[in-house]
């Protein structure tokens, strides 16, 4: 496809991002075309989770340039899916995950929802099928596995057919093998929906077959571009330290930053 | 035959039991004790500045008002605080201090003016409002009770899933279209009205374990949603009820026997696990 004719997504000139006037991001430049996937990479504190939010309209306090769809961030909500990092839910409430999933379709008009409408349940569960969950529909969301609940997520934010999903973390706090189960579904978005993406993530291996862009950050942008660009020992290292690296594996790329183990098993990986 | 007072009674303790049953299981999932805790301040001045009212007027019904309209606006003010960047437990901190304090100043003012009425029948009720008095409950207050608290009832339930959706997550409910502040708001005011509305019959001192307990209980014994609701439902029920039977039998203020009934409840509960 040419590239001209890709319509634009986010474009970011000169974005600076800050918290009650100090800085948190600074001079960020980068642009993702529409079925991009863009993963956003960097260290604790970088900025990533700065970034998504304001991306997607929680918080307001930028200057520079930041389009979203042609428009000003929350001139586009519409057309966003916010996936927040799981921890940042309260399990205490005992919801199913086919209630979790109908929540991304309910606000769109009405303000009491008592009862789920019938149209939004038959979505809400060709969704649940559509990332494999068919099956747990009315288990509790608190009682299901990491990996589970982060496809639950992924579920939602697709209940209001999205074209640009944000994605916090979605990897965090999950073994090797549920990792490359959220990989494949995040690839299968991309292969059979089309959807724009961004993700955060420590660890970068398991997405690398899903990224097309590959965006590190620190506090600054330090690095933007294909990720044979980006990942190489000396970009790498000038954010994670002298012990990262960069090794390539039978023709693929593969990246140790310190604070993620080297897996190989799981297919999605690698 | 039961006697009047006492079908009044259990009448009034079906209502505060619907309400609380119902509403606890939000309390304790969305983490709302700190706001009982505000509300205790609130209903305290908000009942003193009524009985000023009510004397200076002579005319009981500023009392109830006046409680509702102070524990709203003190309500709302802890949202603002919280909006502001506040924590939850520092907003509370905030007001309740000033509350607290104008609620001493208050009480001056009052027995000032209690001294200036003397023949107006006022006499109990601050202590009433402490202990509750559901043996006392008149058949006009009984109304208010009953038609305010099935309009609450009412709008609690028909926004309960929006309630537990606000508790799950916020920031998600905003994303995909909902208004986060307008709910919470609500929420707030609910709580403040609910607390309004059952303080009389229940107790200022009790209250605050009434609305919390059990919640917390009914999702310790279960975790599906309908029965986390039945459980805290019947519990509520089942106490209110038997205390004001116990209360009748033994004098004992059935506010008091409610609370030490939970209390025992949630205690078994805790140490068997
Ligand atoms: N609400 C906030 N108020 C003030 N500073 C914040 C806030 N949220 C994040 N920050 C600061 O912004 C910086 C980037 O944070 P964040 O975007 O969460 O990083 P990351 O997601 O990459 O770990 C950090 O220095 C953090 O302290
Ligand atoms: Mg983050």
């Amino acid at each position: 496809m040419n590239p001209e004719m890709a319509m634009r997504v986010i474009k970011a000139e000169n974005l600076t991002i800050t918290y009650d006037g100090k800085p948190a991001l600074e001079g960020v430049n980068f642009s993702l075309d529409e079925g991009e996937t863009l993963l956003l990479l960097g260290p604790n504190g970088a900025g990533k989770t700065t970034l998504l939010r304001t991306i997607a309209c929680f918080h307001r306090e930028y200057r520079g340039k930041l389009e979203v769809f042609g428009k000003e961030p929350c001139g586009a909500r519409e057309l966003i899916g916010y996936v927040p990092q799981s921890h940042s839910l309260n399990e205490r409430v005992p919801l199913t995950a086919l209630e979790v999933v109908a929540m991304g379709g309910i606000y769109r008009y009405g303000f009491a929802h008592f009862k789920i409408p019938r149209e939004t349940l038959m979505k809400a569960e060709e969704v649940l099928g559509f990332v494999g969950l068919g099956h747990v529909k009315d288990r509790l969301f608190r009682e299901l596995s990491g990996g589970q609940k982060q496809r639950v997520l992924l579920a939602r934010a697709l209940m209001s057919d999205p074209r640009l999903l944000l994605l916090d973390e979605p990897l965090s706090a999950l073994d090797p093998s549920a990792r490359a189960e959220v990989a494949g579904v995040l690839n299968k978005i991309k292969r059979e929906r089309g959807i724009t993406m961004v993700i955060t993530t420590h660890d970068i291996n398991p997405l690398l077959e899903v990224g097309d862009r590959v965006m590190l950050i620190n506090k600054r942008l330090i690095a933007f571009g294909r990720p044979e660009e980006v990942l190489q020992d000396s970009v790498i290292k000038s954010v994670y330290g002298p012990l990262a690296r960069v090794i390539p594996v039978e023709g693929k790329l593969f990246c140790i930053t310190g604070d993620v183990h080297i897996h190989r098993h799981g297919g999605g990986g690698l | 035959m039961i006697p009047e007072y006492l079908l009044r009674a259990l009448l009034a303790s079906i209502m505060v039991s619907v309400l609380l049953g119902m509403l606890s299981p939000l309390i304790n999932t969305k983490g709302l004790a700190f706001l009982t805790h505000a509300l205790f301040h609130a209903l305290l001045f908000g009942a003193v500045l009524g009985m000023i009212f009510g004397l200076l007027f002579e005319n009981l019904a500023l009392v109830m008002l006046t409680a509702l309209i102070v524990t709203v606006t003190i309500v709302l003010l802890i949202a603002h605080l919280e909006k502001l960047g506040f924590s939850p437990d520092s907003a509370v901190g905030i007001v309740a201090s000033f509350v607290a304090g104008l609620t001493v100043l208050g009480f001056g003012v009052l027995y000032k003016v209690m001294a200036t009425r003397p023949y107006f029948p006022l006499g109990e009720s601050i202590v009433s409002y402490l202990t509750g008095d559901i043996f006392l409950i008149s058949l006009n207050s009984l109304t208010v009770l009953v038609l305010g608290g099935a309009f609450l009832f009412f709008v609690m339930l028909f926004l309960y899933r929006d309630f537990l959706y606000l508790s799950f997550d916020p920031e998600g409910m905003e994303s995909y279209g909902g208004n986060v502040r307008a709910y919470l708001m609500v929420l707030y005011v609910l709580v403040g009205a609910i607390g309004t509305l059952i303080v009389q019959t229940v107790g200022l001192i009790t209250l605050q374990v009434v609305a919390v307990l059990p919640g917390a209980i009914a999702l310790m014994v279960s975790s599906d949603l309908r029965k986390v609701i039945g459980v805290s439902l019947l519990l509520t029920l089942g106490i209110q009820l038997s205390s004001v039977v116990l209360a009748y039998l033994t004098d004992i203020p059935p506010s008091g026997l409610a609370t030490i009934m939970l209390g025992v409840i949630y205690g078994v509960l805790l140490f068997r696990r």
